[in-house]
């Protein structure tokens, strides 16, 4: 009995003797539970982390414009003769005629044997105007020869029946322009003159040389009027023109790629599309005025109107903070187009580090660039870069090719980088400066650099500033003045008719050319009103010899910046009041405007040749582009930010 | 005026380098490179908290960023979250308060 109550006490007491033991063991598994819940939420944690740090978004930014741009232009031209006419009729007259000369051996003394016209055929390339073998057999075999003929058949015996009195009126009915008088020195310098005395019979010669000197002279007027005298037939004279396009339509597409690759190390790319509405080629705005709107280039694809194709304007990398200081170097297809100032008329951000000043250098260079922005209170946002761009790889070096690769090289020198003041100080120096970039298609036919012609430096100071709170809106303005200084070398251009470094004229070559220096200025307002409209106003002055590297510069006509007059723009920006959704800057907006050049010299935008006052120009005077007086744009926008 | 031009770049940049290594030579402020994780304006909009997350040690770092530039720049959305920014302050009070507050340079 008792065994059987002590039974059943213990039966009784073991479970409460065993519930700690049983409570105990739930905690540690709760505990052990927890732990590795919380091990798991860790792990999660994690794997959240990782996969949000790999997002997209993290370490990809995608953005990009939209712009369709419409413009009506018209344009101003005073009366010349165009070169490369001419010289095609010079051509088609010793080819073909009465007077031609190919095919025939000419002189009675030394002689010329002169190719034949399929043989002048036979030296052209397809695409190009003239080779340089076409240029020596017309200045070396038919020019002289031509001028032999003249100097024989009509020349001198005119001279023999002319009194003294007679050649006086003849010299002062007949003077020869400026540039008339430069073609016979260029003709008498590469030794033609003296080629076609050598050609005559030693008894001619010798008459020539008894004759005083006003009869000499008067022959010498003679053979330049007899080629390209007003009465010769062979100048292409062209009238004043007033060039129109009444509806420019283009679209624009811009795609910005910038990826964080690794810690301080980010890619970027663009990719332009711009083209013209119902074309697939340049042919609507490279039109031959201007030395920046002939054809596209290099750096100027994407950036001028041609083709449907989106291109790369940019590509290149950058490392950032390199030994944990504020250096960076980045290579590539660098962001060296619409630098300040031309943030403000663009309604774009400011471009921060890149670009370089507008009124300088537009244009998308291949290079890299080293960069040091100094932590210094004193000068908030101060900083410096050297930048460095090839304008042109003149590929392998053999007997045949000894052109040299065009650079750049330029330093930057921000002090100051804020909203309120911005200043800014450049130098740039561009090297082996070619006489024509890589074209096809263009007035001159397929053009490519034949010759280095020196090398042009650069200077430029400026300053942008934003005034808040100015009235209702915000008031932003900027001045900016450049310099250029060109070194010429000896070399000059046979293609552009023996011009170099900003000296000489077609076929008037200057024989000691000099350092030509250009200034220009660039100043501008933008008021912000409250209501997101923008209304600026921009003027710009170039000097005769301003010379300027921004021929992918948002201009249709050609690179205002580059202009050697004066550039009036005001416009007019209406952002429309939407909320951004691809970017906290996206942002969509009206833009119309109006530019209006006034060109006092020719030459705008090209190095090559020596300015000429527009309104000294000559219906004989021969050039290689039409000379514009006025031109007008007005045009407008309808732009995305995304 | 392009030797002038060149005199003034030149004093430009000694200026600039004598500037930078003067004042880092001298000065005990605390910088970091760093990631913003937050901006947080005050609603006076005098003044912000931004959360910089530093790129090396991951240590999150608070700043006071008072000054007007840079306050211009959150409200319109130039600095932004996970903008890269070089970022000088002083320890006040407790207290982070930016000196400079840029975003990292390079292009």
């Amino acid at each position: 009995m008792r065994k059987i109550a002590l039974n059943l006490l213990l039966a009784a007491l073991l479970p409460v003797l065993s519930a700690p033991l049983s409570a105990t063991a739930a905690d540690d598994q709760l505990q052990m539970k927890i732990e590795q819940l919380s091990k798991e939420v860790e792990l999660l944690k994690g794997q959240v982390k990782k996969v949000d740090d790999k997002s997209l978004g993290r370490w990809l930014t995608i953005g990009g414009d939209y712009r369709f741009r419409v413009d009506s232009l018209r344009g101003e031209t005073v009366p010349y003769s165009n070169a490369i006419g001419t010289m095609q009729n010079l051509v088609g007259g010793f080819t073909v005629g009465p007077n031609a000369v190919a095919g025939l051996t000419t002189g009675a003394n030394a002689t010329i044997a002169n190719p034949s016209a399929a043989a002048f055929i036979m030296q052209g390339k397809s695409g190009t105007l003239f080779t340089p073998a076409q240029f020596d057999t017309i200045l070396g075999k038919y020019m002289p020869s031509a001028m032999y003929n003249g100097f024989i058949t009509n020349i001198m015996p005119a001279l023999g029946g002319m009194t003294p009195a007679q050649v006086t009126g003849y010299l002062q009915a007949n003077a020869l322009t400026a540039q008339q008088s430069s073609i016979l020195s260029t003709l008498t310098n590469k030794g033609i003159m003296n080629t076609v005395m050598s050609m005559m019979t030693p008894a001619n010669q010798t008459a020539f040389a008894s004759m005083p000197p006003a009869y000499q002279q008067a022959a010498m007027v003679m053979a330049m009027q007899g080629f390209l005298g007003a009465p010769s037939g062979n100048l292409a004279s062209k009238p004043a023109e007033k060039p129109r396009n009444e509806t420019l339509y283009t679209n624009k597409f811009g795609l910005d790629l910038n990826a964080k690759a690794t810690q301080n190390v980010t890619a970027h790319a663009k990719l332009n599309m711009y083209k013209t509405f119902g074309s697939q080629s340049d042919s609507a705005v490279n039109s031959g005025y201007f030395a920046d709107r002939v054809g596209v280039f290099d750096g100027t694809i994407g950036h001028v109107p041609s083709e449907g194709l989106l291109n790369v304007d940019r590509a290149f990398a950058t490392w950032s903070n390199i030994l944990d200081q504020p250096l960076w170097f980045s290579v590539g297809r660098r962001p060296s187009t619409n630098g300040a100032p031309s943030n403000l008329r663009m309604n774009t951000e400011r471009p921060g580090n890149g670009g370089t000043p507008a009124l300088l250098v537009d244009y998308a260079f291949d290079g890299m660039t080293v960069g040091y922005a100094p932590d210094i209170e004193a000068l908030p946002g101060a900083y410096t870069k050297l930048c460095y761009g090839r304008g042109f790889d003149s590929g392998i070096q053999t007997s045949g090719n000894s052109i040299k690769d065009t650079d750049m090289l330029g330093l930057a020198i921000i002090p100051v980088d804020t909203d309120p003041l911005r200043i800014w100080l450049q130098w740039n120096r561009g090297f082996e400066i070619f006489d024509f970039p890589v074209m096809n298609n263009t007035l001159f036919g397929n053009t490519a650099p034949a010759v280095n012609l020196g090398s042009i430096d650069w200077y430029g100071a400026g300053a942008m500033t934003t005034i808040k709170r100015f009235g209702p809106g915000t008031l932003n303005f900027f001045a900016d003045f450049g310099l250029s200084v060109t070194h010429p070398n000896n070399n000059v251009s046979a293609n552009a008719g023996f011009q170099g470094l900003m000296s000489g004229e077609f076929f008037a070559q200057d024989f000691a050319p000099k350092d030509r220096t250009g200034w220009a200025t660039y100043a501008g307002v933008r008021y912000d009103l409250p209501s997101k409209t923008r209304i600026g106003f921009e003027f710009n002055h170039g000097s005769k010899y301003w010379i300027t590297f921004a021929p992918s510069a948002d201009d249709i006509w050609t690179s205002k910046v580059g202009t050697r007059g004066n550039v009036y723009e005001p416009y007019i920006i209406q952002e429309l009041d939407l909320k951004p959704i691809s970017s906290h800057l996206s942002k969509v907006f009206f833009k119309i405007g109006y530019q209006y050049y006034d060109f006092d010299y020719t030459g705008s935008n090209n190095w090559v040749g020596a300015p000429v006052k527009i309104s000294s120009i000559q219906q004989s005077d021969l050039l290689l582009m039409a000379p514009m007086k006025k031109a007008y744009d007005i045009y407008a926008t309808f732009e995305v930010k995304f | 005026m392009k030797k002038t031009i060149s005199l003034i770049m030149f004093v430009c940049t000694v200026a600039l380098l004598t500037f930078s290594f003067t004042l880092n030579a001298s000065a005990e402020e605390l910088k970091m490179v760093g990631t913003v994780t937050k901006i947080e304006l005050a609603a006076d909009g005098n003044s912000a908290i931004a959360l910089l997350k530093d790129t090396k040690t991951g240590v999150e770092v608070t700043i006071l960023v008072s000054d007007e530039l840079t306050l211009d720049k959150f409200k319109d959305k130039r600095i932004v979250v996970d903008d890269e920014i070089r970022c000088k302050y002083d320890n006040e009070s407790g207290k982070n308060v930016s000196k400079i507050f840029k975003k990292t340079a390079g292009c």
